[in-house]
């Protein structure tokens, strides 16, 4: 499989602020289980149970979780992940308002 | 998100259960059978569908990945929903991420339901004289397809659930349809799948400590 890689963007922005972290966050779906979204917390992202229930929760909820921090190639990886695991997630610079 | 009641499942499968070799089992009816291999193959053919078509058109431009055929985002609802955007509000980042993903999410939600299939062919496959009773069938599963059964349930609940439109807590509406009413026929389904996917997610979780 091809991992995302950034051809086209100028990277001159973020380049100039490599430390800018980005998260990946999962939005509540009508459909999934929560028992599964907890489930592929724990299997995916090696989270205790504790922290997959809590995140799982935050989801349900408040609509949305952020699940993981890192750059923006990171999260790409980790949103291809939750999209094969049917979750319904997205991928944004942290600090932009959710 | 979705919730599952308590209590017996409203098929006649059995529930999800460890086996003592360490994989996985449940038993079907032979309807059941039916049913999960006509709603996985509908499903394979769905997201098989662009990516298939356009390798018998221009294959060997494919191979060499010369041809001009990035995914462009479902109109189709279903499609939309197991390949959502990657970004909400950057629609240009968006079809980047689509063009690196889409293809390889597309094989690998064909390859699960395929095993699926695989996984049931192989149950059918034994004598129905070393079978318990002539109508059951019993799966047996090991780490690697009791991944793919969980993300193929997963699939087929929200093709349906996305078709049917099914939003949270509307459990009392899809019960107060007509029993005639084929909508209420593919939202039991939909329950059913949900059922065995709980029992099947339970069962794994145990492993995970």
């Amino acid at each position: 499989m091809t991992a995302p890689v950034e051809m086209e963007r100028p990277e001159a922005e973020e380049a100039t602020v490599p430390d800018t972290p980005w998260v990946t966050v999962v939005w509540n779906d009508p459909v999934n289980l929560m028992s599964y979204v907890t489930y592929v917390f724990q299997a995916y992202f090696a989270y205790p149970k504790p922290k997959a229930e809590k995140l799982m929760l935050d989801v349900h909820e408040k609509g949305k979780a952020i699940v993981s921090e890192g750059t923006r190639e990171e999260m790409e990886r980790d949103v291809e992940a939750m999209h094969s695991y049917g979750l319904w997630a997205t991928l944004q610079k942290a600090g932009d308002l959710v | 998100m979705g919730h599952i009641a308590e209590g017996g499942g409203p098929g006649l499968s059995t529930a999800f259960r460890r086996t003592r070799g360490g994989g996985v089992t449940a038993s079907f009816h032979t309807a059941e059978v039916e049913l999960l291999r006509s709603l996985v193959g509908q499903l394979l053919e769905l997201v098989r569908d662009e990516s298939e078509a356009k390798q018998e058109d221009e294959g060997w431009a494919v191979a060499l990945g010369l041809a001009d055929d990035e995914p462009v985002r479902p109109t189709d609802p279903v499609l939309l929903r197991l390949f959502p955007d990657g970004y909400q509000e950057d629609g240009e980042a968006a079809a980047d991420f689509r063009k690196f993903t889409e293809r390889g999410l597309r094989e690998a939600k064909a390859g699960t339901a395929a095993t699926v299939l695989a996984s049931l062919a192989t149950a059918e496959g034994v004598d129905p004289g070393e079978r318990k009773s002539r109508d059951k069938i019993r799966v047996e599963l090991d780490a690697a397809e009791a991944d793919a059964w969980l993300r193929t349930l997963t699939d087929l609940r929200l093709a349906l659930g996305t078709r049917l439109g099914v939003s949270e807590g509307d459990e009392d509406v899809w019960a107060a349809l007509p029993e005639d009413d084929p909508r209420r026929h593919i939202h039991d389904v939909y329950d059913w799948l949900g059922w065995l996917q709980e029992t099947l997610v339970r069962t794994l979780s145990a492993g995970l400590g």
